[in-house]
């Protein structure tokens, strides 16, 4: 596709002001953020559960106005250095879906268990930090929840790209826009100074091998995601496998056959993940009003 | 009238040639809350300014011998005067022209007619506006060491009990030398948030925190407190320093550099120190008392290389 499609569409994309995110996940922090009792380690347990409510957090804490741009990457230190006033006011400007919340459903869930994945994987491959990769793993579809919202329209061609010509939709976005969800993870990083670390794994995670300076987190991420789509848990827009790169596993030091342990603790901890059901509807007629 | 704004008695000084403007503001204060100095010639004024400078300056732009927005250029040339602020007493016709506020840096202006009240309001805004402006931190905006110390000497002189925290980082000199000095200043801030915000978490409380300068920074909270502050606080930056270092440093824990000698020497990533001084049952007299204990205590702190807090057990 041309350069002038990319270049409106990366200044619409960059131009995003309101990234709404899932009532349930907001809901349930803005209830903690109420309670002057509530620990910092509680809200950022909840908030590492929701990809647009962590990337609004790293974002701010990021951004050149606190005076250290691109250096936080944990959600429990952002939290810490913007504080709780702070951290009100992000909650309470956050607006939800009011629409496509269905198709979002199976996004959040599959990054909240890419998330937990990639942190397996980092421990199973003795890295350091493996918060900071949940982070990663969390993060590493973001591209396609603000392509949602600021190119609805390309969306949903890509969308029905995906399911007429059975491609992925990695695919799709190539064949309609001309670009990916990687590249614009990319753009979206570099704006908002996130940590190289989580660009990284954003930016790299379909080609962790051609990963600059953190290969380790586009690596954990790339395997984060093929494990998630095994688990078939969640969806990222397309239900197709990822092809698992075997230099991923190279850069993590892992043989396939280590990817048993991870799958297994993955199968165990889904239980705690799957427990936070996106589905609003669900939510609604639980707490009926009286 | 409600409760007194300022902590003690304000001096203004208001240039006009007009008695009944000078008459207003006389009668719009009690001497004990803001006492007046009143000069009809500007000229005059000026020696009287540089000499026992004022909180406040009313400049009336009535002046015959000097026009007013001169008056502020003079102020507001110098340094050391410029944080006095200027309120400008203009007439309409003086809206006449167009106003350079770049050129005149005044701080506000009245114009004529005001009711009584909005005069002492307005003159009040500035006063408070100027003492929160007077010396924040340049980098962290946090109140400066002339708040830090009146409010020590306020808690002292009301016989509060209080525990006053002094942190400084270890090994920052050794950062800043090998990362420059804007990489120092990212670490200042975080240090800045990381004890604000941990002090805050402290909810329903009294609490205070300010940046003496460098890597030096102040907090004072409830005795009762002061240790869970310390070893939060301390929690949190021993956290977050890491990230502050480039990949290697990080992995090494330490920081590999070679002196002027041609010595290899290696630091230890920052820490915090922190020194705790307790004032309870009025034991403290004077402000400088507590800084002589706290620069005693950090002695001892700064014995450990890794992050620690020294409280003051004397008091307890």
């Amino acid at each position: 596709m041309d350069e002038d499609l990319k270049t409106s569409a990366k200044g619409q994309i960059l131009s995003i002001r309101d990234l709404p995110t899932l009532p349930k996940v907001l809901d349930e922090v803005s209830r903690l953020v109420q309670n002057p009792n509530t620990s910092i380690e509680a809200i950022a347990k909840v908030i590492s559960r929701d990809q647009v409510l962590s990337a609004k957090v790293l974002k701010m804490v990021n951004s050149p106005v606190y005076g250290f741009p691109g250096r936080i990457s944990s959600i429990q230190h952002s939290l810490v250095l913007l504080g709780i006033n702070v951290i009100r006011g992000v909650i309470i400007s956050t607006s939800v879906f009011e629409i496509m919340s269905k198709n979002m459903q199976g996004l959040w869930e599959h990054s909240v268990g890419c998330s937990l994945a990639t942190g397996l994987i980092a421990r199973k491959a003795g890295l350091k930090d493996p918060e900071e990769f949940s982070v990663c793993g969390l993060l590493h579809d973001l591209g396609k929840v603000v392509a949602a919202v600021q190119l609805p329209e390309l969306h949903k061609a890509v969308s029905e790209a995906v399911r007429e010509r059975d491609l992925r939709w990695l695919e799709a976005e190539k064949a309609v826009l001309g670009f990916g969800h990687d590249r614009i993870n990319s753009w979206l990083a570099d704006h908002w100074h996130l940590p190289g670390t989580i660009k990284e794994a954003m930016s790299s995670h379909h080609r962790p091998e051609r990963a600059q300076f953190y290969p380790q987190h586009a690596a954990a991420a790339h395997v984060g995601d093929f494990v998630v789509r095994v688990f078939e848990y969640g969806s990222g827009g397309d239900d197709q496998a990822v092809p698992l790169s075997e230099a991923a596993l190279g850069i993590l030091g892992l043989k396939l056959g280590d990817l048993d342990e991870v799958m297994d603790g993955f199968a165990e901890n889904l239980a705690e993940v799957s427990s936070i059901s996106f589905d609003s509807e669900d939510g609604a007629s639980g707490k009926e009003r009286a | 009238m409600g409760a007194c704004l300022f902590q003690r008695q304000q001096r203004g000084m208001l240039l006009t040639p007009d008695a009944e403007l000078g008459a207003l503001f006389k009668r719009l204060w009690d001497p004990l809350e803001v006492e007046w100095t009143i000069f009809s010639r500007g000229r005059r004024a000026m020696e009287a300014i540089f000499n026992e400078p004022p909180d406040l300056l009313v400049v009336d732009n009535r002046l015959e011998d000097i026009k007013s927005a001169e008056v502020a250029a003079i102020v507001k040339s110098e340094n050391v005067y410029r944080q006095m602020p200027v309120i400008l007493c203009l007439d309409r016709d003086d809206f006449a022209h167009e106003w350079n506020w770049n050129e005149i840096e005044a701080d506000d202006f009245l114009v004529r007619p005001f009711s009584d009240r909005e005069a002492r309001e307005r003159v009040q805004l500035t006063l408070c506006r100027a003492s929160r402006a007077m010396d924040a931190n340049p980098l962290t905006k946090l109140p400066g060491n002339t708040s830090i110390i009146s409010r020590i000497q306020d808690l002292i002189d009301r016989k509060d009990d209080f525990a006053l925290a002094y942190c400084d980082l270890d090994y920052f000199k050794s950062f800043n030398d090998k990362y420059g000095f804007s990489r120092g200043d990212e670490v200042l801030m975080m240090t800045a948030r990381v004890i604000v915000n941990t002090i805050r978490g402290f909810t329903g409380v009294r609490s205070f925190v300010g940046h003496v300068g460098g890597d030096d920074f102040v907090f004072i909270v409830p005795a009762k407190i002061a240790e869970e502050a310390c070893r939060r606080v301390v929690e949190a930056f021993d956290g977050i320093v890491p990230h502050f270092y480039d990949e290697d440093d990080r992995d090494r824990g330490c920081i590999v550099s070679t002196d002027r000698q041609g010595v290899v020497r290696t630091f230890p990533l920052m820490a915090l120190s922190i020194a705790v001084v307790f004032n309870t049952g009025g034991r403290l007299k004077h402000y400088g008392e507590a800084s002589a204990i706290a620069m005693g205590l950090k002695k001892k702190a700064k014995e450990n290389p890794k992050s620690c807090y020294v409280l003051d057990r004397r008091a307890e």
